[in-house]
């Protein structure tokens, strides 16, 4: 017996030791924490449960039967999160690459069919060079093997990745159908076909950070959704996020104590909306000021930034909020902005998390390279999301809800629960200009006349009360009065009820 | 009593003055420009009228329309203020003509005064101490030069007509004052119109020192002690006190009496200043100017004497007599003022505009008072003086006020714009200021090359670490509240942590005490004491028993602490962490000098350069419009264009990219 306890520490302190001290270094070097040390640092101290320790390979081509490293690299298991229950794996990079062979991508199933079975978030970090080559097709196997488990799990339990080294070729889709993916600025990249692929076939000389490094997928393709400047800032953001996140599609989203109080007012939200309607304003000061304690956790801050879309509480219970943003391309939706707004209210949607709509919208972009680019497919997205979604939808006009635009951003007709107004909202189906100038197209030559149409035309829409007399929006609300007014109306939808037909699955404009 | 008064200003001291005015009982009007439809001034007048477009020169400063919208409401009066057409003798005569009343001197004081010769040579006839020099036409740049050289070097050449630092040079020999001579006359001419200079004895380690004097229409006259404002940057004050660190009572009497003589011999009506300028070295004052109006940093007088100075301008202004007499006025404690200004003090203090997000002065009363014309979510607009409120403590001594303002500053919460605040943080620890010992060369020469961040002291770092670990305390005992958690596998929370600040590591204990937390760091335990709630901008408490307050807000994983100036952005992580940030290789901060940013948010007008170009150290790269002034962006250094980022026609935001260099 004790020589069977010996072994066993043996063997524990030799996974523990991964590829081996060389190896450990040469990670750090790099600027990168090796798999446990990141394992360390997303969960509460102490609480990390390891399975499959020593598990190893099976393969025997190519001389890999000599090679044989407990673990497999990828550690695997459970643990929490301020007491949460979540289940992680981390490749290990020290450990041949971090590549992923068949036991390896089973160690991953494994982790990923418990947490289904439990109901708890899945939370990958990614640090490998891609398939374990001498494998051959039992590594394509096991990636398609996690693939499956990813789709089956999408909108059931959250599923986070956080790309902390190289992933590439077909190993980026397991964390592109996941919910989340956050990215380490300088030592994380993300790609399909790599730099020298890219040269051959399309000339193009690009490095793998230009590529699918942290900046351009947060920046250029949205395929990420926050960059960290290393491992140890997006681990502690990481534990940050699924504060908000129910562990399943069975629970509401985790409240916490509120200090806040509901009823505070804010006097300087009356003159956020500039009187001059073509003036940008910030639309994350009125976010700052609504939300509980000014906490907004913020996704994909820097792409299609005339939206707005992220987390928060209030009251003590979490929130999606998703907002126009004036101040970048006049609030106007457009391709990324639909589709980045779009993802996000469908997971609200699939996790219980209200969404709070703040509207400021002129429309939909014009050009050639929004319909070329098909906005009215991804565009359609958005209108998708939101007209399926169920959970408490409170929506806001602050200014402009213009034309298609204003349906799409959870109006009423949307089954919007409760649609709320500030006076300064315009609810139109164009701008004053632009109406007269078809309305009135024969006065065309008289700018006189054409000016003083526009302002009958401002008199009659540019406000909320024509909507309001419809029933299209509930009330019209003093700016300083907002954080009282949504407080209240989520609260008087906590426990709403409401299903879409069944159906196999609807048809999303994909 | 007048019935109703209008307040020709804007800002703050119209906001002053309709707060004298509103305790006298007198009813108040405001005028606007239409950029000031919204502010404060407006809002607590009891009617306000608009006098037309933004621009000051359309609006403020237009006689007519401000005489009109006396007539329109029925004023009887006019106050001022400073500024505007506060000191224009045409104006108080017309406002006379109509049979309005001006709060201020007579135009004829007001006239004698205006024209620096003239009231040198009403000085020296009234027995004030004037600077050796010449007041009469000078030739040309040899006269200049044999006058200099009479004087005794140094000299300084001045325009007559000038002001604020313009049209001034300062030569020490024959060369520089022949030179300075030319250049000072071309400047006059084509900034004032008037290109009439005159030379005087420079004086060394000048002090710039101002006696208030008030008069009524019966020939009374007092002063109300001098004020000391010696504080400044470009010539403008910075800030300002009351009594003088350098004025003994002699020398108090001996310039009061001056200033008085000098009033007298103007029969000046109102409250006024003289300005004098003191040699540190000599302790030898001579008269500088009067300015005849309201000063901007009168309420140092105020607290010390007790007087409301708008009130006594407006009951001389009535005819009535001064209510005091010299032996009455007193010196009580000593008060100190800040001039908080909408400029960003590390970027050359260029001004900021745009949305007070938040504006959350500290609260009145217990020595502090502040004056301000802004509110929170208000607009800082592009057109005005960049001083949006006026920071004054009365201590019972100059230690006691300084700290008081140290105090007040911290808890002075401006977002949405840049201010001074934290210079004006750093002068208060500045032991040459506190030591009362400097001259108004003290900012140049304590910051020749502007201002930055390493240039606020802060005397204890390890407390604001503490800060940090307390606040991310009271984060972590809400987020092991949170639902949903496995019971009995609850986490369990360190009691040790490393706060991560500055490129340092600082090793923490805590431990719970009443109240609060003890937190070690260094063998040094802090007892913070605070009901600080997360979320809260300013936190409030005592550490160790001693009161504490300072700004605080989350930026994702950071803490911004504000104190005394200096602001860090502490991270609170566990031990391990900490210890496995240490492995990891510090990344290099982005090679800045490869980029053109944007110093300012603005408009691109233009670039003048294209991609491949070589550009030379000093060549035109690019325009930036902001607040109605083109900038001119010139290259730091020799390069080549690599690539132009931003389009002309962008709006900018600040340190956006706009040219990349090879």
């Amino acid at each position: 017996m004790q020589d069977i306890i010996r072994q066993l520490e043996k063997k524990r302190e030799l996974a523990r030791l991964g590829g081996g001290q060389k190896r450990i270094d040469a990670q750090h070097r790099k600027g990168k924490l090796t798999a446990r040390e990141r394992i360390e640092l997303l969960l509460d101290d102490d609480s990390f449960e390891e399975w499959d320790m020593y598990k190893e390979h099976r393969c025997t081509e190519f001389g890999m039967d000599a090679e044989h490293i407990p673990g497999d690299g990828v550690v695997t298991g459970y643990g929490t999160v301020n007491g949460r229950l979540v289940f992680v794996f981390s490749q290990d990079f020290t450990v041949f690459g971090g590549s992923l062979s068949e036991t390896h991508a089973e160690k991953i199933c494994k982790v990923m069919d418990h947490a289904m079975k439990v109901g708890a978030p899945v939370i990958g970090l990614n640090d490998s060079g891609g398939a374990r080559i001498q494998e051959g097709v039992d590594s394509l196997g096991g990636y398609a093997d996690v693939f499956q488990r990813n789709v089956l799990a999408s909108g059931v339990i959250p599923q986070i990745s956080l790309i902390m080294g190289p992933c590439a070729g077909g190993a980026v889709y397991s964390p592109a159908m996941t919910d989340f993916i956050f990215m380490v600025k300088d030592s994380s990249y993300m790609f399909v076909t790599g730099p020298e692929v890219v040269k051959t076939v399309t000339h193009e000389e690009v490095t793998a950070e230009e590529l699918g490094g942290a900046v351009t997928h947060n920046t250029k393709s949205g395929v990420a959704d926050l960059a960290f400047e290393n491992d140890v800032e997006a681990l502690m953001m990481t534990r940050r996020l699924i504060g908000f996140l129910p562990s399943s599609n069975r629970e509401k989203p985790p409240a916490i104590p509120c200090a806040d109080s509901a009823d505070r007012i804010d006097l300087s939200l009356d003159t956020l909306v500039p009187e001059n309607p073509n003036q940008p304003y910030d639309m994350k000061e009125l976010i700052f000021k609504m939300v509980d304690d000014g906490d907004f956790f913020e996704l994909q801050p820097d792409y299609a930034k005339n939206i707005i879309i992220g987390l928060a509480r209030m009251e003590g219970s979490p929130v999606g909020i998703v907002a126009n943003q004036p101040l970048v391309l006049a609030g106007c939706l457009d391709i990324k902005s639909s589709i980045k707004a779009a993802r996000f209210v469908r997971f609200c949607d699939a996790f219980n998390i209200p969404v709070v709509t703040l509207v400021d919208v002129p429309g939909f972009m014009p050009g050639t390279a929004q319909e070329y680019g098909g906005i009215i497919k991804h565009g359609a997205k958005l209108l998708y999301a939101y007209a399926e979604c169920t959970v408490p939808k409170v929506t806001l006009i602050t200014r402009k809800a213009y034309g298609g635009a204003y349906d799409v951003m959870s109006s009423k007709h949307l089954r919007g629960d409760v649609n709320l107004a500030w006076p300064s909202a315009e609810i139109a189906v164009m701008g004053a200009k632009g109406a007269v100038e078809i309305i009135f197209r024969e006065e065309k030559g008289d700018p006189e006349k054409l000016a003083q149409r526009e302002a009958e035309y401002k008199a009659r829409f540019a406000n909320p009360f024509v909507a309001a007399s419809r029933g299209f929006i509930d009330d019209v609300v003093m700016p300083h009065n907002t954080r009282k007014r949504i407080c209240r109306s989520l609260a008087m939808l906590r426990d709403k009820q409401l299903d879409n037909p069944w159906r196999k699955h609807g048809n999303i404009p994909l | 009593m007048f019935k109703k008064i209008l307040i020709a200003n804007r800002g703050e001291i119209t906001c002053r003055v309709i707060k004298t005015a509103r305790k006298m009982g007198i009813k108040t009007v405001a005028v606007y420009s239409e950029a000031d439809k919204n502010a404060l001034h407006v809002e607590l007048a009891d009617e306000a009228v608009c006098i037309g477009p933004a621009a000051s020169k359309e609006s403020y400063l237009v006689m007519d329309k401000i005489i009109a919208a006396c007539k329109q409401t029925g004023a009887e009066a006019v106050h001022p203020g400073y500024g505007f057409l506060s000191e224009n003798a045409e104006f108080s005569r017309r406002l006379e003509e109509e049979g309005i009343k001006f709060i201020g001197p007579k135009h004829y004081s007001v006239a004698k005064m205006g024209d620096k010769i003239e009231s040198k040579k009403l000085a020296i006839a009234a027995g004030v101490n004037t600077i050796p020099g010449y007041n009469d036409a000078i030739s040309g740049p040899d006269e200049a030069v044999e006058i200099a050289k009479k004087i005794g070097y140094p000299v300084m050449i001045k325009a007559s007509a000038g002001g604020g630092g313009k049209g001034l040079r300062v030569a020490f020999n024959d060369k520089e004052a022949h030179e300075g001579f030319a250049s000072c006359v071309n400047e006059a001419r084509n900034a004032f119109g008037d290109d009439r200079v005159f030379i005087e004895k420079y004086v060394l380690e000048p002090r710039h020192i101002e006696i208030q004097v008030l008069g009524d229409s019966h020939g009374n006259y007092v002063y109300l002690n001098e004020r000391d404002c010696s504080i400044q940057r470009r010539h403008q004050k910075v800030i300002e006190e009351a009594p003088s660190p350098f004025v003994d009572p002699a020398m108090r009497k001996a310039m009061g009496e001056q200033a008085v003589a000098l009033a007298r011999a103007v029969n000046y009506e109102s409250a006024g200043t003289v300005e004098f300028v003191v040699s540190g070295a000599t302790k030898e004052f001579y008269f500088l100017e009067m300015n005849t109006r309201l000063q901007v940093e009168h309420p140092v007088t105020e607290l010390i004497t007790g007087l409301d100075l708008v009130e006594q301008m407006i009951r001389v202004a009535y005819g009535e007599k001064l209510p005091l007499a010299q032996a009455d006025v007193k010196i009580d404690g000593w008060a100190m003022e800040c001039r908080i200004n909408a400029e960003d003090p590390f970027r050359g203090f260029l001004p900021s505009t745009g949305r007070l997000i938040k504006f959350q002065p500290p609260a009145e009363g217990n020595g502090v008072r502040v004056d301000t014309g802004v509110y929170e979510g208000g607009e800082i607009s592009m057109f005005y003086d960049s001083m949006i409120a006026k920071l004054i403590v009365h201590g019972k001594d100059r230690q006691d006020a300084i700290e008081r303002m140290r105090d007040a500053l911290n808890g002075f919460v401006i977002r949405g714009i840049s201010s001074n605040i934290p210079f004006q943080a750093a002068l208060l620890q500045h032991p040459r200021f506190c030591s009362g010992h400097f001259n108004t060369g003290f900012i140049a020469e304590e910051y020749p090359k502007g201002f930055d961040a390493s240039m606020v002291p802060h005397d204890d770092p390890a407390l604001l670490a503490a800060v940090a670990t307390f606040a991310r305390m009271r984060y972590i005992e809400r987020a092991v509240q949170i639902e949903g958690q496995l019971a009995g596998h609850g986490r369990k929370v360190a009691s040790e942590w490393v706060v991560v600040m500055g490129g340092k590591q600082y090793a923490m204990r805590t431990a719970a005490i009443e109240g609060g937390l003890a937190v070690t760091c260094e063998g040094r335990t802090y007892n913070i004491v605070s009901d600080w709630k997360f979320g809260e901008l300013l936190f409030a408490g005592t550490v160790n028993g001693a009161p504490i307050g300072l700004q605080i807000e989350r930026r994702g994983l950071r803490y911004r602490i504000s104190h005394f100036g200096l602001q860090v952005e502490p991270v609170v992580m566990t031990v391990r962490a900490a210890h496995l940030l240490s492995l990891m290789p510090a990344k290099l901060p982005p090679d800045l000098s490869k980029f053109l940013l944007s110093p300012m948010p603005g408009l691109l007008r233009e670039i003048a350069v294209t991609e491949g170009q070589d550009v030379k150290a000093g060549e035109k790269l690019a325009i930036i419009e902001a607040m109605k002034m083109e900038n001119v962006l010139k290259a730091e250094q020799d390069g080549k264009v690599k690539k132009i980022v931003a389009k002309p026609g962008a709006s900018l935001s600040v340190d956006e990219v706009i040219i990349e260099f090879e």
